[in-house]
């Protein structure tokens, strides 16, 4: 056996098992609770990833403003996206990273189910290897496939709708209302696409396979309720611009067109600086007397610090209930 | 780092991460011994071996030249859907699947009819010499997956399905005798001692059933399921069950005589000689236990799990284990020599004929091995050509 196996396979086959034997015997409650099981144990990754795939939302129309304003002039827009990231704390990779590393527990927890379905002959010979000598875990095998009206070595396709379904309700919740038409449709991709992806294999797949799918989808779907609300799911209110955003637009108004040179990069140095101003010049035509007496928001660009972002999604988000 | 359209990006890595994780599902999914492919075993009548092949196919085989010749393949109740993952009750599927009904049962011969069980729930009787099917049954449904082989006697056919049944039928017309019920899956092939019929079931008992019209004689129940086969000698059955222990029941009134625990399953049919009984475990060694009491004569530790029936040949007891080692114990002494390795995984019983051992392996490959030499001889491919 490999270490992936001793480290990660073997337990959670076993921890499988033993919670069946204490959930009435049924592998069915036993792939739901580990489902819970391992979704809680992440919830520390899963809160960072969805904080960070919210505060990139935020961050969609300062970067449209931008795409807007250096649309032409690849080189400053990536400069000044990169420096958009930075004041505002965050890493665009940081919603990727979390997902990065959740994605080996999750196969795993995926394959710890298939093999301890045991469909095939050769299945229950191979799960021989992964058991520990503990008396429960033997004689619990092979497990009892039948849960509510279900063989959970066969597909089933209300599981597989259930699988789409939920996995739609989910991803619509973090689907963000993209400004640039080009992102939207991309979101929108992927908002149909998965779900149904996810659904054809689970009608091709155990359903067993289905129900753990369906239980991650659900409880996926509570915490982000309890993070970010419906998101997506509510309907799209006009809310008024806040005074943070108009001031960005107001910069990046001043700034005014790109000189021609700057087409090379030559002339432009983005210095990494905790000081909001202090990327910028008078050749680049900002005016900084226009902001100093703005009050304490000293906000002449983009959101501080990331929990910033958290604070002001989470106040967005009542607003509207409130009403 | 140059992020243009950073959310597109987003989206696209995204993406990237679904359709890798899709892939990695469905072959981990696929390959990983979650598909039946069949493991059937070798029966041997006048010169000829008949195997159940990967592609469902019933091979014969002459001895003498090593010629072959196919069935047509078993069909499949329902073809898999999707990518094909959730078993299907033929089997098949995947990528790197079978291509036909997959076969776990050794092949049964009496007379001129050879007798195989396919995974699609039927039992088949063919025509030795044609390979032309007699009869099958049942005729028009399927019954749920057969594991086990068949064995003949008494002028019946006994077979245990995945529906927990015990069939008996009768062998010129597979003519439904009788039945008989148990509790759960049935995955083992019965054995037949006088008039009495042995099968294991995974409602964790043993059955001594009448032969004649299965009525229940006694039932002997262990820790965990039973998969194994039973093995019937000197008035004693032998069998493993999934607790790990391998029991020793006596024929006449299902009581224990003595259980014996390894580090794993007893997954294989042992083979008793002499007072002694070899059992392969899939803890990785072989167990040599007097008949009698059950006390360790010796053991022999092979490093992987045996998971194949050991095989008599002689006064030699020949063992394999998964990875593809072969071995020959010598019950004269109780030593043990490696044979041979063959590049393949063995988890089907082997078979033997003129001091040539047949293994069958997943590959549609027939290896065939000198018992004194211990030299490989020149493969036999099951696949039929075309």
């Amino acid at each position: 056996m490999n270490i992936w196996d001793t480290i990660i396979q073997q337990p959670m086959i076993n921890i499988l098992i033993v919670l069946s034997s204490y959930l009435f015997n049924s592998f069915g409650m036993a792939i739901i609770a580990l489902t819970i099981i391992v979704n809680v144990l992440m919830l520390p990754l899963t809160l960072k990833q969805i904080q960070a795939s919210k505060a990139m939302q935020e961050l969609q129309p300062k970067i449209a403003e931008l795409q807007k304003k250096y649309g032409k002039d690849r080189q400053r827009m990536a400069q000044e996206q990169m420096r958009l990231y930075k004041e505002s704390g965050m890493s665009p990779m940081g919603c990727l990273l979390p997902m990065l590393i959740q994605m080996p527990i999750w196969i795993a927890l995926f394959r710890s189910i298939m093999l301890s379905l045991a469909v095939a002959p050769e299945a229950l010979l191979n799960m021989s290897r992964y058991l520990y000598s503990w008396p429960v875990v033997y004689s619990m095998l092979p497990l009892d496939s039948n849960f509510l009206w279900l063989n959970l070595a066969e597909g089933n396709i209300i599981l597989a709708i259930l699988v789409g379904g939920t996995m739609w309700l989910q991803q619509k919740m973090v689907t963000p209302a993209a400004a640039d038409p080009r992102a939207q449709a991309q979101s929108r991709m992927m908002l149909w696409m998965m779900p149904l992806m996810f659904a054809f294999l689970a009608l091709s797949f155990p359903s067993g396979l289905a129900l753990f799918w369906v239980t991650s989808s659900v409880v996926r779907i509570v915490i982000q309720y309890y993070v970010t609300g419906w998101g997506g799911l509510t309907k799209m209110v006009s809310r008024r611009e806040p005074v943070r955003d108009k001031r960005f637009k107001r910069r990046i108004a001043l700034e005014g067109a790109p000189p021609e040179s700057a087409t090379s990069g030559a002339d432009i140095v983005v210095e990494p600086s905790t000081e909001p101003e202090a990327g910028y010049t008078q050749e680049e035509g900002l005016d900084r007397e226009t902001f100093e007496d703005k009050g304490p928001d000293r906000g002449v660009d983009y959101p501080t610090r990331l929990r910033d972002i958290r604070h002001r999604s989470k106040r967005r988000e009542h607003r509207p209930k409130r009403r | 780092m140059r992020l243009r359209h950073n959310k597109g990006l987003l989206t696209k890595i995204s993406l990237m991460l679904v359709i890798l994780l899709v892939s990695a599902l469905t072959l981990s999914g696929c390959i990983e011994g979650l598909q039946p492919i069949g493991w059937s075993g070798m029966a041997l009548a006048d010169g000829t071996l008949f195997v159940g092949s990967k592609e469902g196919r019933l091979v014969a085989i002459d001895t003498a030249d090593s010629s072959r010749q196919w069935s047509e393949p078993l069909k499949a109740p329902r073809s898999a859907g999707g990518f094909g993952c959730a078993a299907p009750a033929g089997g098949g599927g995947c990528a790197g699947g079978p291509a036909g009904v997959a076969i776990y049962g050794t092949p049964a011969v009496a007379e001129e009819l050879v007798y195989i069980g396919g995974y699609n729930g039927k039992i088949y009787a063919f025509n030795s010499s044609s390979l032309e099917v007699r009869w099958v049954y049942p005729r028009e449904d399927y019954l749920e997956p057969i594991i086990g082989g068949p064995v003949v006697a008494l002028n019946k056919i006994y077979f245990g399905s995945s529906n927990g049944t015990v069939y008996a039928l009768d062998t010129a017309t597979g003519d439904r005798e009788w039945e008989f019920q148990t509790g759960d899956k049935i995955w083992s092939t019965p054995a037949v001692s006088g008039d009495t019929l042995f099968v294991s079931s995974f409602d964790k008992k043993l059955y001594a059933l009448d032969a004649a019209d299965g009525s229940k004689w006694w039932e002997f129940e262990t820790e965990g399921a039973i998969a194994s086969t039973p093995l019937v000698y000197d008035n004693t059955v032998y069998i493993g069950s999934f607790d790990r222990y391998l029991y020793a029941v006596d024929t006449a009134n299902g009581s224990l005589r003595w259980k014996f625990i390894g580090d794993n399953w007893f997954w294989a049919r042992p083979v008793a000689y002499n007072g002694v009984v070899y059992a392969g475990c899939l803890d990785g060694k072989v167990y040599a236990l007097n008949a009698k009491n059950g006390s360790k004569v010796v053991e022999f530790d092979l490093g992987s799990p045996v998971a194949s029936s050991p095989l008599l040949v002689g006064q030699s007891v020949i063992v394999a284990t998964e990875d593809g080692r072969i071995y020959s114990l010598d019950t004269s002494n109780n030593k043990i020599k490696k044979l041979a390795t063959i590049d393949a995984a063995i988890s089907a019983p082997l078979s033997a004929s003129d001091g040539i051992v047949y293994i069958h392996t997943a590959d549609l490959t027939v290896h065939r091995i000198d018992v004194e030499t211990g030299a490989q001889l020149m493969t036999i491919s099951l696949k039929k050509p075309g």
